[in-house]
């Protein structure tokens, strides 16, 4: 259908609309228009990604020079390509409607292990493995090479790419991750390389967050996209943990031996080359007096996306002069490596500011701030220069050295901890120095300041307050929206106390209490009785489920579960879990049932989807708080509280609540689903946990719903399963949940849509 | 749970009870001597289809059960003076032989016991599937199980009779169901049904049935393996399972077990299972957690996890046990359902092995998960609802007797054509047409108001009698019809067996009439009701004690 939001002709590729979509589709609207940054709650399953596609590329048709680029940021592979599905089917009844042929280049973009089409390389396993042997074919030096030596290998696509790829624009159209290899078979044409080219000049990229927000990988690849570009970032509830991720640093033992051996490859490549071609190393030299002006200039014309890691003040300056040539260098990084070593020979527990580090490392090793400051950008000129082949070998030099020009840049936001051994295990010496960002805003400080507008967009945001805080950015809109239902077809219940009314709770001091476990298995089975086909139970932590598991084993409450279902479990192996998520899949698919036990914060609680029969009811045993004994939390909850005036507790409740809404969300997916949504723990009563929880949950938990018995919950949860049974059809939503264009251009309709979006 | 070395075991097989019409042969099996029952000398002989024991001296049995009546088989356990065998019937009756022989008791109980494990399964599925069958059509028909009631239970007739030619109905309607039995898969919780229970005396026991040990073979092959090699060469059928039971196998909590358990190899080849099922990963792509994350953060980067580390040297012996029972039920569940595997016969057209089919399913997975089937207008064609308006008119309407012979257009354009044909060359045979009085009269008899056409009793019974008088007519209907149709249906008498038949018949017939028809006749009159309710049922009983009378004098003549 054709609609009209607020004078913006937009496409929207299906006969029907949702109304929280036309109210979603409003604000974005508003936000574009303000050119700002806005934060938006929706459900999942109410069609948030076409909305989005849907406005933003109707906005770039109407306005193509106030917007170029449409950057779509998603979390997971899946959720990617699924995006990139959504919009082509977008694009195809464009050109349905309009009967032109689309003029538009729209691709994904992932890591070399979902591009690569070179048949060995492509066979390796991992990741990292694929990247160095990419490296190893393709890095330029390589490929210099090849023309005195025709028999060193290289990769024919990238060769190919190279020669012709960039002289004609890849043709229009929507590439996912197969169309692009598809594309890259047929011309013989790199797909990595290819598209790494294309973002540049195509209308709509999706890619992961790491891309934009991860220093490293954002200076390789998006520095240069356009700053008029509308940034989306989808699923974002956990994008302040994405970026500390991003700038934080451990060091171990290991490490550190593994970078003594990088340093010592350097000194003798060094040796080597001074031998055989001075005259490298005295080029480089040269270029580093000259400093870092070029990227200087770059920065300050707007032409590259900032780089944390790469601060705007050292690029005025030139590379200090005891770190010029290579062999001070690496006697420099040894000098450092050997700081490091005697810190890590600590008995106790030291923590301590940036400042602090900085102040040390003068008095000992009398090492400046300053040459600190350049180590990162210094060591990949030596590697250019060296010619290293597998840059993924130098992993560890390249992690210290990144870790001292950030200790040396920020005087705040992080902190220094190292242990000397892990908490549980006091015996064994395993000393690590976390060097841990507590600040999410300094990596994604350049976003918000390259892009003319920034949506951070999900099902569960709530409180949306928060989220501007800890990333420090003003947003010009921020909005939660519900779900309009024509049933309920989402049943929250607070299970608070067992049938003998013991208390439940995952709450550490009766963490080990039998009757909880006794009365949190007794849910589990009752349940297992009376849900039809999947049954999702997310546990606080796997150590807790393990325990948990093991005891309803010893009681014999597992065998009886076993009889009204099959029992799946997470475990900590990726691989494993896969399986046995595929398992279960199929014990739904074929009328079996099952369950699958599992961890919030796991994997599965984070990007699998259940929808349907495979997730009729979650449980959600205790309340997923992190564990809060750790050094680096209690250190970022400190800053928090001193810089953003964030109580602790209200983050732990918010973090622990946003665990928890992801995980029952898992079962929602549409308004065709349902499901039972059971929070097994007395604390989630209380009104401060569930007035976090989004609000499309809260409205539907009344006072009935409240610190139940297991058998309580039992009834009601039988009633909804009856009433849900019930045949649903289109015709029952039409009008209410469910619009046709006339519908939704009445008066009353549209009056009743501006009350969906709950303005903060 | 210490298992002592005294495990007492007993394999036991569960049966349901229907006896087969008649057994024909009579073919002996296995004779033991020196039995004893109930203080008694004799020999135990095992049939075709009945095991049967008589005393010494005597050529007839005292004591004989078909297998299909025996629920089961127990047996003394090792060590205890008597060597028993014990007979469970399905009414709940048992029988005990003691065997008696003092050199070879032990091994005549053991000879017994084998061929009733083989023999009793043969009899089960059969039994088992006719009761369920019975007790499916009594629950089905409320008709027929207030006939069951009548009749079987006021025993006016045995259930054998009732069932005679019933159940032949159904197994002559519906060959193919009784054919292609479906395939039972298998109950997730097999092995917590043999929950060990003590003896009293410091041993354990486990039941065992053959479903049970069915299950554990369908689920772990390995085991079915270990079975076929060992039994009965190196171990006796009891200590194979005794060692199942005993074994870390089979307890997978426990780390530390004896070394040389034969069962070790199966965990290891489950494990390799497990293994190789991991290796092979998973073929939607949307569950496969390894490829999720698009770029993992390198090596030494990132907020660390404090995720238990997998190394075994800091493990504690109870958290390795815990992660053991996780993947036991992961395996287990994997196993279950792997049984299944070979009865949905897998038609997703998805070889693993092959990348080159990867991408479809991805695709048809990618566009299933972006539907949104309530935003698009339903594409399946348009139908027209039925609007009536007067719908009893729609279903009391002719409806054709025979299943309908649909022409195509050519042939009804043919036949038009041809009898356009005879009606050109039609010319009407006068001499032979009806009088025009009697066409006139017989129009009138079929006219409203005419004879044919009178409502003869439309004063129904339902408005003259109570409601209760009705509902028990109608049981004595159905008694007697279904009576009747037994007499009936002996005829003609060319066999022994149904003469036997009829003579019974006859009586059951008059014992209705005296024990169910006649009370209600006294009822009916008692209540001043018009006794002709019951008129046309005496009438029918009439006609067949008419006949049987016919037939018995017929046969006295015959017979001097």
């Amino acid at each position: 259908m054709k609609l009209n939001i607020e004078g913006l002709l937009v496409y929207f590729p299906y006969d029907y609309i949702y109304p929280e979509q036309y109210s979603y589709m409003l604000e974005l609207k508003r936000t574009l228009d303000a050119k700002g940054h806005g934060v938006l709650e929706m459900p999942s399953g109410t069609g948030k990604t076409i909305s989005l596609l849907s406005l933003i590329v109707a906005y770039q048709k109407a306005f193509p020079l106030e917007v170029t680029k449409l950057i779509y940021c998603s979390r997971t592979v899946p959720e990617i390509e699924k995006v990139v599905e959504e919009l082509r089917k977008l694009m195809e009844f464009y050109s349905k409607q309009t009967g032109e042929s689309n003029n538009f280049l729209a691709l994904a973009l992932s890591s070399r292990k979902n591009l690569c089409i070179h048949p060995e390389v492509s066979a390796l396993r991992f990741g990292k493995e694929v990247d160095g042997k990419c490296h190893s074919l393709t890095a330029s030096y390589i490929r210099a090479q090849r023309h005195s030596t025709p028999d060193v290998p290289v990769c024919r696509f990238y060769e190919e790419f190279d020669a012709v790829g960039r002289q004609v624009p890849l043709p229009a159209g929507i590439y996912n991750l197969d169309d692009l290899k598809d594309f890259g078979r047929r011309k013989g044409w790199c797909p990595y390389y290819l598209a790494r080219y294309s973002i540049l000049h195509a209308n709509i990229v999706v890619y992961s967050y790491h891309y934009l927000l991860d220093p490293k990988i954002a200076d390789l690849v998006s520095k240069e996209l356009a700053k008029n570009s509308v940034v989306v970032f989808d699923e974002a509830h956990n994008i302040d943990n994405v970026c500390i991720d991003s700038m934080s640093v451990n060091i171990t033992r290991r490490t550190l031996d593994r970078c003594h051996t990088n340093v010592d490859t350097l000194q003798n490549t060094i040796q080597k080359i001074k031998e055989t071609d001075a005259a490298k190393l005295k080029m480089e030299y040269r270029r580093l007096v000259e400093g870092l002006k070029e990227a200087n200039v770059a920065r300050e014309t707007d032409v590259y996306l900032a780089n944390p890691v790469l601060p705007d003040e050292i690029l005025k300056e030139a590379v200090p002069g005891n770190i010029r040539t290579a062999e001070h260098f690496v006697g420099f990084l040894k000098r450092f490596l050997e700081y490091l070593k005697s810190r890590l020979r600590v008995q106790h527990v030291v923590q301590e500011s940036a400042p602090q580090f900085l102040k040390d490392i003068f008095d000992k090793v009398c090492i400046d701030r300053k040459p600190l400051r350049f180590c990162a950008e210094r060591l990949q000129s030596l590697l250019r220069t060296l010619e290293i082949a597998d840059i993924a070998d130098f992993s560890a030099v390249t992690l210290i050295s990144n870790f001292a020009t950030l200790v040396s840049t920020y005087s705040q936001g992080f902190t220094i901890i190292i242990e000397p051994f892990e908490d549980r295990t006091p015996t064994i010496a395993n000393p690590v120095l976390h060097f841990s960002c507590m600040d999410p805003s300094i990596a994604i400080k350049p976003v918000f300041q390259r892009f003319q507008s920034v949506i951070i967009t999900s099902g569960t945001l709530s409180p949306l307050d928060i989220y501007p805080r800890i990333l420090d950015f003003r947003p010009v809109t921020m909005a939660s929206f519900t779900m309009t239902l024509a049933r309920t077809c989402l049943c929250p219940l607070i299970v608070g106390r067992g049938n003998d009314q013991v208390a439940l709770s995952s709450k550490f001091e009766t963490r080990e209490d039998f009757a909880v476990i006794r009365n949190y298995g007794n849910l589990l089975l009752e349940m297992s009785a009376i849900v039809p086909d999947g049954i999702v139970a997310f546990f606080t932590s796997y150590v807790y489920m393990e325990n948990i598991v093991a005891s309803w084993y010893e009681q014999g409450i597992l065998e009886n579960i076993q009889r009204n279902k099959l029992i799946f479990i997470e475990t900590p192996d990726a691989a494993e879990t896969s399986m046995a998520l595929e398992k279960y899949q199929e014990a739904c698919e074929n009328g079996r049932g099952a369950i699958l036990l599992s961890v919030a914060r796991g994997k599965v609680s984070e990007g699998i989807d259940f929808v349907h029969h495979f997730g009729r009811a979650v449980i959600m045993f205790g309340v997923p708080y992190v564990y809060t004994q750790s050094r680096i939390l209690k250190a970022r909850l400190e800053y928090l509280r001193d810089q953003f005036q964030i109580r602790e507790n209200d983050f732990l409740t918010f973090d622990a609540m946003r665990h928890a809404a992801q995980c029952v969300g898992r079962a929602i997916r549409g308004k065709t689903d349902y499901g039972l949504m059971i929070f097994a723990d007395k604390r989630y009563a209380r009104a401060d946990k569930r007035g976090k929880l989004p609000r499309w949950i809260q409205e539907h938990i009344n006072d009935g719903s409240l610190n139940l018995t297991v058998d309580e919950a039992v009834q009601l949860s039988k009633h909804f399963l009856r009433q849900m049974a019930q045949p649903f059809r289109q015709e029952d939503q039409l009008g209410l949940s469910l619009l046709t264009l006339e519908q939704l251009e009445s008066e009353e309709m549209l009056q009743k849509i501006a009350k969906i979006a709950h303005q903060t | 749970i210490a298992l002592s070395s005294r495990n007492i075991f007993s394999v036991a097989h569960r049966y349901m009870s229907c006896r087969p019409m008649s057994s024909l042969s009579e073919e002996v099996l296995l004779v033991v001597k020196k039995v004893r029952q109930r203080k008694q000398d004799g020999t135990l002989y095992l049939m075709a289809e009945r095991i049967a024991w008589g005393p010494e001296g005597k050529d007839r049995f005292t004591v004989s059960h078909l297998y299909a009546d025996i629920r089961c088989q127990k047996i003394s356990p090792d060590g205890k003076a008597k060597i028993q065998l014990q007979l469970v019937l399905h009414t709940g009756e048992s029988t005990t032989f003691h065997f008696s022989n003092e050199s070879s008791a032990l091994k005549d109980r053991d000879a017994a016991k084998e061929l009733l494990q083989q023999l009793l399964p043969k009899f089960k599925k059969k039994a088992n599937k006719e009761l369920e069958e019975k007790n499916r059509m009594l629950q089905e028909d409320p008709v027929l199980f207030q006939l069951y009631k009548d009749l079987v239970v006021s025993q006016v007739i045995s259930a054998d009779e009732f069932w005679a030619n019933r159940l032949g109905d159904i197994n002559n309607a519906d060959p193919t169901s009784s054919n292609n039995k479906q395939e039972v898969g298998i109950s997730g919780a097999f092995l917590a049904d043999i929950r060990p229970q003590t003896d009293g005396c410091n041993g354990l026991r486990y039941n065992l049935t053959a479903d049970i040990i069915e299950s554990i073979f369908r689920t772990y092959p390995a085991v079915k393996e270990k079975y076929s090699e060992n039994v009965p060469h190196n171990l006796t059928e009891k200590e194979f399972w005794t060692r199942f039971f005993q074994s870390h196998y089979f307890h997978r909590d426990r780390i530390n077990t004896g070394t040389q358990d034969i069962f070790s190899e199966c965990a290891k080849q489950d494990e390799k299972g497990l293994k190789s099922m991991v290796v092979q990963g998973v073929k939607n792509p949307l569950v496969d957690l390894l490829s999720l994350e698009d770029k993992t953060l390198d090596e030494g980067y990132g907020f660390c996890k404090t995720f238990p580390s997998t190394s075994n040297s800091n493990r504690t012996v109870k958290e390795s046990s815990n992660s053991a029972i996780i993947k036991r039920f992961n395996h287990h569940s994997a196993m279950v359902l792997a049984s299944l595997q070979f009865l949905t016969s897998s038609t997703d057209g998805n070889s693993r092995d092959s990348d080159f089919f990867q991408p479809p399913v991805k695709k048809v997975k990618l566009q299933e998960v972006i539907e949104y089937e309530d935003l698009q207008r339903e594409n399946r064609p348009k139908t027209v609802a039925l609007n009536l308006k007067k719908s009893d008119r729609y279903a009391h309407g002719p409806v054709p007797l025979q299943s309908q012979h649909y022409t195509t257009s050519q042939d009804i354009i043919n036949s038009v054509n041809y009898i356009r044909h005879e009606m050109l060359n039609y010319k009407p045979n006068l001499t032979q047409v009806l009088s025009s009085t009697t066409a006139s009269s017989a129009i009138a008899a079929l006219s409203p108001g005419g004879v044919l056409m009178q409502a003869a009793t439309q004063q129904a019974i339902n408005q003259m009698v109570p409601t209760e008088v009705q509902g028990e007519l109608k049981h004595l209907y159905a008694a007697a019809g279904e009576l009747l149709r037994h007499f009936w249906s002996c005829f003609p008498v060319n066999t022994p067996f149904l003469e036997e038949k009829v003579m019974k018949m006859k009586s059951n017939l008059e014992r209705f009439q005296m024990t169910k028809l006649c009370p209600f006749q006294e009822k009916i009159q008692r209540q001043y009701l018009s006794t002709n309710l019951t008129g046309h049922l005496e009438e029918m009983l009439q006609t067949a004690y008419r006949k049987f009378h016919i037939w018995q004098t017929r046969r006295m003549l015959r017979k001097t």
